[in-house]
């Protein structure tokens, strides 16, 4: 299952400098926008005192926070584990078993994250480490297996001819082929930004603190303020990441490839 | 007390949370699938339209379904309303995208070549464009449907029916008897249930691809090139 959050905008003719770069930031400051409203708004209206204790300001960057460390250390360790993986998988004898490890992959992804999250946590203990490995086991798969697919489409005459004029091994996967597969490769560390912000909040049933907090919160509490504050600001940051990531592929990618 | 022995001793209940969870998703994607394909038939023609359309689902793509499920509960209260809800607007999103992207991707000169012979713009549309589209459009409700199953999983947490309840009942019992095999059945039930829809669709999309057995049948007469 490949998702792609991606909005096809890059193929418009070429604007002025200044124009370009407003287009890419304008999103952003509309996501930041509707985050500010939604915390002034909390800020100025009454509140009791169930509200007070989960809507005031270190209350609620403390989680944003939490929720963004989670999203930071799970990512980093997908980074570190699926690319050299999906490397690796890509190699020499190795390459035989890559149809397998991606139908591995897509089972996988048919796992519920909520489960996965669960499962953990009954299994293990509660907590944020818990949570980090759940979110890395759960957003690992689209790294995995978009390195792999990214790495397989590249033109076998491409390495060929990089090995004819004399290219290492080594050096025809850095300069012909990671390259390459760039586009693909960042697209699939993209959903695993975005999955993993969803996971993180779902990472409050175990303990895991993060904007999910709101959540439940206000759910067990029937504050609807406390919910809706907690799915805005969980909604902005998704939104916000997937805008980085975005910026990323756009920023990361070869020149001159598409 | 093991996994077998727990699903043996509630099978009743197991099979009538997974029929629901199934019914629950089968009916999501189906609205979703009318829905998302008049959307994407209403905007194709029409380039703004059409990448407003995908522009704004994948903003809603983007956002986490809790956070989506959360924000309905104001609206519609707990339960099954709520539930239906955001599988079918998740749902609705990558239907939209490709029967856009399939209907824009028909070849111009066949569909100039059906109203040159004479076919109406409607009489294109579905016995041309749309079943050349449909392999594209068929992919977007399959990768709907493993949505659809995901988010099913966690409309639990509003009291949605279907196997999240499994899931939820485990955590509800953290650390006590049989915490993990409820939540093991949960995610295995869901799992497999998405594993079943993924090859089912795999097989609707081998019989109803453009060259495939039952459109041939239907449309040419069997006469290949």
């Amino acid at each position: 299952m490949t998702v792609s959050t991606a909005v096809p905008d890059e193929t418009t003719n070429p604007e002025p400098r200044l124009g370009r770069s407003w287009h890419i930031v304008l999103p952003l400051l509309c996501y930041l926008a509707v985050g500010a409203a939604m915390i002034i708004y909390t800020q100025s209206v009454p509140l009791d005192g169930i509200e007070r204790g989960s809507l005031n300001l270190p209350y609620i960057f403390g989680r944003t926070w939490e929720h963004i460390q989670l999203v930071f250390y799970s990512t980093v360790l997908v980074l570190v584990v699926a690319l050299p993986l999906g490397i690796l998988l890509t190699r020499g004898t190795l390459r035989r078993a890559t149809p397998f490890v991606l139908t591995l992959v897509n089972v996988g992804q048919a796992t519920p994250a909520v489960g996965l999250v669960v499962l953990l946590a009954v299994l293990f203990q509660i907590g944020f480490w818990t949570s980090v490995a759940a979110l890395f086991a759960y957003s690992l798969l689209p790294t995995l297996r978009n390195t792999m697919v990214g790495l397989q489409q590249v033109d076998w005459r491409l390495i060929d001819a990089g090995r004819g004029i004399g290219m290492s091994a080594a050096r025809v996967l850095f300069k012909v082929e990671l390259p390459m597969a760039a586009p693909v490769i960042l697209s699939g560390i993209r959903t695993t930004l975005v999955l993993s912000v969803g996971t993180a909040s779902i990472a409050a049933f175990i303990g895991a603190g993060g904007l999910g907090d709101l959540i439940t919160t206000g759910v067990s509490t029937q504050r609807n303020l406390v919910l809706v504050t907690g799915c805005v600001l969980i909604a902005v940051l998704a939104l916000m990441i997937d805008w980085v990531g975005g910026l990323a592929q756009r920023v990361l990618a070869p020149k001159g490839l598409s | 007390m093991t996994l077998w022995e727990y699903v043996e001793d509630r099978w009743d209940l197991i099979l009538f949370e997974t029929a629901q969870h199934a019914s629950m998703v089968a009916q999501c994607v189906l609205v979703a699938a009318l829905l998302g394909v008049l959307i994407g038939v209403a905007t194709y023609r029409r380039p703004r339209l059409a990448s407003l359309a995908t522009a704004s689902s994948g903003v809603l793509f983007t956002v986490p379904s809790l956070a989506m499920l959360g924000l309905l509960i104001p609206a519609l209260g707990l339960g099954v309303a709520p539930s239906v809800t955001a599988i079918v607007l998740y749902a609705l999103l990558p239907i939209i995208r490709n029967t856009v992207v399939g209907l824009q991707g028909v070849d111009q000169l066949v569909v100039d070549a059906a109203r040159g012979i004479g076919m109406s713009r409607q009489r294109s549309l579905t016995r041309i464009e749309l079943p050349l589209a449909w392999p594209v459009i068929l992919t977007g409700i399959r990768v709907s449907t493993q949505l659809a199953m995901g988010i099913g999983a966690v409309a639990a947490y509003v009291s949605g029916p279907g196997l999240g309840e499994q899931i939820f009942s485990g955590l509800a019992r953290l650390g006590g008897a049989n915490a993990v095999n409820s939540t093991l059945t949960g995610t295995i039930g869901v799992a497999v249930l998405a594993l079943l829809f993924d090859g089912c669709f795999v097989l609707l999309g081998k019989l109803t691809r453009p060259e495939g057995p039952l459109s041939r049948r239907l449309t040419t007469g069997g006469v290949r090139g």
